[in-house]
């Protein structure tokens, strides 16, 4: 690991004037990937400004009905949290089907929305890696990519991202708060993150510099009919190979309003917009989910070994939407 | 027969759940391990190590590292006094590279500087100018491809060929089948404290399993006489075969020669990764064809192992493998052929089961195939096939000694079956606490598998252990450099102390090369060759005592006799009982033995010869339930049973049971370094996936115990065989569930149900 500052400041106009003054600076939530990825000479940062000092540790309720969550909340609190788990079910389940207790206890709102893929070449120095460093090329393709992408990834890359918690934030439509040099701005979830294309290097639209201060989840009374699921290697503490996000609003038989979001199928959390367009209005049957699943896999690109990922994801995604029709 | 005073009065003898001495502490934290070492004005050391599989070194600067502050020395091939090649048993590796570099990973330099950052920085400051080569990294070219290194390609060839391996019966099976990389991902890194002494020579402390072997390569490239070089071990975090090998030891010397300063050096997760050797991966082809009852006739195996760029242990892995590879089943007429070769991936050595993991997961899938073919239960073909004792191994080795397989089979098959899924508890459906699967979609799946292997060095390798026996006024102190890796010996040396001499306070000294060698903790072999030197020198020790007390009361010693931690005599009219401790005060007996095993032979030019100690076998049930819509496994019971000879500490058997499922668990399952140009692709345990609790099953056991004679107290080792044939009762149970043909391990999500996917 290379040498670097540290800096724990109390205000955020100072955690933003130190950002702004320093070269390679970096914010610090709880240091469990940028820690990692230091160790492996992914990251360089000069200073590390440890956010998790900032007023940013809560979770309250917003006028509307919703909620807010501060940057700075630790994962376990927010898996925790009463309200999240009646009002939010897939988001507590989400968070804890993430890591284990331990890292769960340390990682931030705000640093699990920014960890980086797990992509192996991405975290080999020694291996090209367009989005490590851009143009150098992409061994995935050709390589190791059985959990790598099979929707929008592009020629230049085709990594996931790990997130469980973004997938479920991704269902529920939430806000990112962030400050940036130019001031406060919110941001959709739905444009917080950018697919690759020709810029695998910039995976969020945030300016340089910005700090996360808050995710607000709108308020949207049937989700508290929704439930994360995740695939993955072994029981505990690892990372998704498939996963979804739904909530479900069923009356009569049939689908008022249908949120789906998929996970480790996309460099983003890959809100299923097809799918859920193609069940509005429809009966809730497994028929009909099928083919809301085929709906929006029909444009997967699988390559060579991660094929399996689309039926992993299409029958998640069918047996959390009977589950969830049984549920209601 | 060991002659075993079981003594009632004494608590912690032979047989019983004695507690492990290091149990406590371990549990508390306290426990020092390794990487804990610490002294005063100690220097931190580092190694550089190769990018490349293959390349040739063009000239090597170390100027700059040397410029930055806080360092101390840097260290390259040209700084070694003496020889600068080592390896386990044969000296092929480099302890630098110096012209080439033949894997990634390979040491090119070492540095020691005040500071781990500061050390960092030298590493990154170190300029090799390296030429990149093609490597060779498909291991079925390796022996025709021109060699890498001067001494071939080729490590072993082996060909075990009996009776007429042509005959054919009428049913015939054939299969592919390949095992992947596994590591020991033991938790505790390689570490160790290498302190400059003023005689000129090393004192170092280290976490291995074999210390005088590891002096024997530092002593030789450091240009000391042995003496001068003096090991102790280190808390040692697991091991598994990946200590064997010299890691840091040299490294760490050499700086500690270079600085006079004490010299530190502990492996980050991603430097033991690279750091030690690995299970060598393997393809294996095999035939077999028997009668429609399901006998076997004919027995053919072709087995290729990868042993990466350096020999380590790769010439027994061969051996075993070969010797192994029809599982503990009789067959007249065998063709067996096995090779090791040098690649410029990873090297691999030993790694529990030692070859016979890898031959096991074919023959037990060709097992199930010829019973299927056949039309009879597996578990009944295993009966029908099943070695005893008065048997011959392919080597035509008669075996001599117990080798009770039908009744571990039948041991194993007959243990209950757990619950059906509708009703467990959701956490142990596939999936686990992501409660991804539903009891609905869950297929399940039954299978079983049998194993064996040998005990010890095999081939005429002339083994032995030494240990010193102390006591005086009832305490026992028993001194043996056997590795205490985590397997127990240290409870089982103070259970034997306290069965032969009848006291409870047994003190260990610490394990160090101020005896002669204990040989290597692996191979099963410890509690057998070490716990026979303790033995040995605790009945020297106990026949000096009785003398001493014969000659006090002018008696024949033959007389006397230690019971319930009493010397009391036979002869009922010299009623002489007195306790232990009070037998001779103030008198010390001290002894120091060697023990060995019996004497073995080579191999001939067919693979034929009393090769072998002793055998063990064990079998496996597996059940599983697969959610094939999502390709989650769940393994949900292994239900073993194992030849023990005699347990000599039921839990500590327990314990190496369990374990070793766990460990045979991940490589059907999970456990596998992915390689791409000979780079390891997850060298972290983010990356490489191990069971964690939620993965392991529940684990029914039961222990066969039929003494093997000639073994100290009639016991077998019992670490090795847990790991053996749970891997493929694992997957044969998945095959079960899921119909697929599974020839290869780990098994991933794709390879259970989606398949191609569309
Ligand atoms: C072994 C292991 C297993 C894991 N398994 C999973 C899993 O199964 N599922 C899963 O979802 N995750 C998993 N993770 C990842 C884990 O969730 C993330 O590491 C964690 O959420 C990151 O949070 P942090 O606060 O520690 O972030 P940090 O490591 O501190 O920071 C991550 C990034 O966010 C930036 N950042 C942090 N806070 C802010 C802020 N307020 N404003 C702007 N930028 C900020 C940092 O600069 C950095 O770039 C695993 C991690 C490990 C090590
Ligand atoms: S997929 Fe993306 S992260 Fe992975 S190697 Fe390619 S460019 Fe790098």
């Amino acid at each position: 690991m290379k040498e670097f500052g540290y800096e724990r400041p109390a205000h955020p106009t100072d955690a933003l004037a130190m950002i702004a003054g320093v070269a390679g600076a970096r914010f610090l939530g709880g240091g469990t990937n940028l820690v990692d990825l230091m160790k492996l000479g992914v990251e360089t940062p000069a200073v590390l400004i440890d956010v998790t000092a900032l007023p940013y540790d809560f979770v309250t309720d917003d006028a509307d009905g919703g909620l807010r969550v501060g940057s700075g909340t630790r994962n376990s609190d927010l898996a925790a949290h009463l309200a999240v788990r009646r009002r939010y079910p897939a988001l507590a389940q989400a968070v804890l089907a993430g890591a284990s207790g331990q890292l769960r206890n340390m990682a931030t709102v705000g640093g699990n929305l920014l960890q980086r893929t797990r992509c192996p070449y991405f975290q080999d120095v020694t291996k090209p890696c367009n989005k490590r460093v851009p143009d150098s090329g992409c061994p995935a393709r050709d390589g190791e990519h059985h959990n790598l992408a099979i929707l929008g990834g592009s020629d230049l890359c085709i990594a996931t991202n790990p997130s469980d918690m973004a997938v479920a934030l991704a269902a529920f439509d939430a806000v990112v708060f962030v400050e940036e040099p130019a001031g406060p701005r919110a941001v959709p979830i739905a444009d917080f993150y950018r697919l690759p294309a020709d810029e695998p290097q910039r995976e969020t639209t945030l300016e340089p510099g910005a700090l996360i201060t808050a995710v607000a989840l709108p308020a949207l009374p049937w989700a508290a009919n929704s439930r994360y699921r995740k695939a993955r290697e072994r029981a505990s503490y690892s990372f998704a190979i498939g996963s979804v996000a739904v909530a479900l609003d069923v009356a009569d038989g049939m689908v008022r309003d249908v949120r789906i979001a998929l996970g480790a199928v996309a460099p983003i959390p890959w809100r299923a917009y097809r799918a859920e367009q193609s069940l509005r209005g429809q009966p809730a049957t497994e028929v009909a989910f099928r083919e809301a699943a085929d709906a929006e896999l029909e444009w997967a690109q699988p390559l060579r070994d991660n094929r399996y990922k689309v039926p992993l994801v299409r029958n998640l995604m069918v047996r959390t939407l009977i589950e969830l029709v049984q549920a209601s | 027969m060991s002659d075993i005073a079981t003594t009632h009065a004494t608590k912690g003898t032979i047989g019983e759940n004695a507690s492990r001495p290091d149990g406590g502490p371990k549990v508390r934290g306290e426990f020092a391990f390794s990487g804990d070492l610490w002294a005063d004005g100690m220097l931190w050391g580092r190694t550089l190590r190769s990018p490349h599989p293959a390349a040739r070194i063009i000239a090597i600067d170390i100027a700059a590292a040397l410029r930055i502050p806080g360092v101390h020395a840097v260290v390259t091939a040209a700084d070694l006094p003496a020889s600068v090649n080592y390896g386990l048993e044969w000296r092929d590796q480099p302890v630098f590279a110096t012209d080439v570099v033949r894997y990634v990973g390979e040491p090119v330099a070492a540095v020691a500087a005040d500071h781990p950052e500061a050390a960092r920085q030298a590493c990154e400051a170190i300029d090799v100018q390296y030429e990149p080569q093609v490597p060779l990294l498909d291991p079925a070219e390796a022996a025709a491809a021109p060699p890498i290194h001067p001494d071939g390609n080729v490590f072993r060839q082996l060909t075990i060929r009996t009776g007429d391996p042509s005959a054919r019966g009428p049913i015939v099976v054939e299969g592919a089948y390949e095992v992947g990389m596994q590591d020991q991902a033991f938790m505790g890194p390689e570490a160790g404290l290498a302190i400059p002494a003023d005689d000129g020579g090393i004192d170092l402390i280290v976490s291995t399993q074999w210390l005088h072997n590891d002096r024997l390569q530092v002593a030789e490239c450091l240009g000391l006489a042995p003496e001068k070089v003096r090991l102790s071990l280190g808390g040692v975090g697991g091991a598994f075969g990946a200590r064997e090998d010299v890691s840091l030891q040299i490294h760490a010397c050499l700086l500690a020669q270079r600085t006079a300063r004490p010299i530190k050096i502990v492996y980050s997760r991603e430097e033991s990764f690279l750091g030690h050797v690995h299970r060598h991966p393997a393809r294996i082809w095999m035939r077999h064809s028997a009668e429609a009852d399901g006998r076997l006739v004919s027995f053919e195996a072709r087995i290729l192992l990868d042993g990466g760029a350096y020999r380590s242990s790769s010439y027994h892995v061969v051996a075993n493998a070969t010797c192994f590879s029809a599982g503990p089943y009789k067959v007249e007429n065998a063709l067996a052929e096995g090779i090791g070769v040098r690649t410029n991936n990873p090297p691999c050595g030993a790694m529990r089961g030692f070859g016979a993991v890898q031959v096991c997961f074919a023959h037990e899938a060709q097992m199930d195939k010829l019973a299927e073919a056949c039309g009879v239960d597996p578990v009944e073909i295993r009966l029908r096939n099943a070695l005893a004792t008065g048997d011959r191994l392919l080597t035509g080795q008669v075996i001599e000694g117990t080798l009770p397989v039908a009744r571990v089979i039948r041991e194993a098959a007959a243990l209950p079956l757990p619950p059906s899924p509708e009703i467990a508890d959701p956490m142990t459906r596939p999936g686990g606490a992501g409660r991804t699967a539903d009891a609905a979609h869950v297929r399940r799946g039954i299978g079983f598998a049998v194993g064996f292997k040998n005990l010890m060095y095999a081939e005429g390798y002339m083994d032995g252990s030494a240990a010193r026996c102390r006591l005086s006024d009832g305490l026992a102190t028993v001194t043996c450099a056997a590795a205490e890796v985590g397997q127990g010996f240290v409870t089982l040396a103070q259970q034997i102390a306290r069965t032969v001499l009848g006291v409870e306070d047994v003190l260990l000294a610490p394990a160090d090369t101020s005896i002669g060698s204990a040989g290597s903790s692996s191979a099963s072999r410890q509690t057998w060759m070490s716990g026979g030197a303790v033995e040995k020198a605790c009945q020297a020790v106990r026949a000096a005592l009785l003398q001493h007390v014969a000659d006090r009361h002018g008696i024949d010693p033959a007389q006397l006799t230690i019971t319930d931690g009493r010397v009391t005599s036979t002869d009922a009219r010299d009623s002489i009982d007195l306790a232990v401790a009070d037998a001779a005060p103030g008198v010390v007996f001290e002894e120091e033995v060697e023990y060995h095993h019996r004497i073995t032979h080579p191999l001939d030019d067919d693979g034929q010869g009393d090769a072998h100690v002793s055998l063990v076998c064990a079998a496996h049930r597996a059940v599983v339930d697969v959610d094939p819509d999502l390709g989650l496994i769940r393994v949900v019971q292994v239900a073993t049973a194992q030849d023990v000879g005699r347990a000599l500490n039921p839990l500590q058997v327990l314990g190496q049971i369990e374990g070793g499922i766990a460990q045979g668990l991940g490589l059907a399952t999970m456990e596998e370094l992915t390689l791409r140009n000979g780079r390891i692709l997850n060298p972290s345990f983010t990356d490489y996936l191990i069971p964690t609790a939620l993965d392991m099953p529940e684990v029914l056991a039961t222990l066969v115990e039929e003494p093997e004679p000639g073994a100290p107290f009639g016991a077998k080792g019992v670490g090795e065989p847990p790991t053996i044939s749970s891997t493929p009762a694992i997957v044969a149970a998945l095959r079960a569930a899921t119909g697929k043909a599974l020839n290869r391990v780990p098994v991933r999500p794709q390879d259970i149900a989606l398949g191609d996917g569309e």
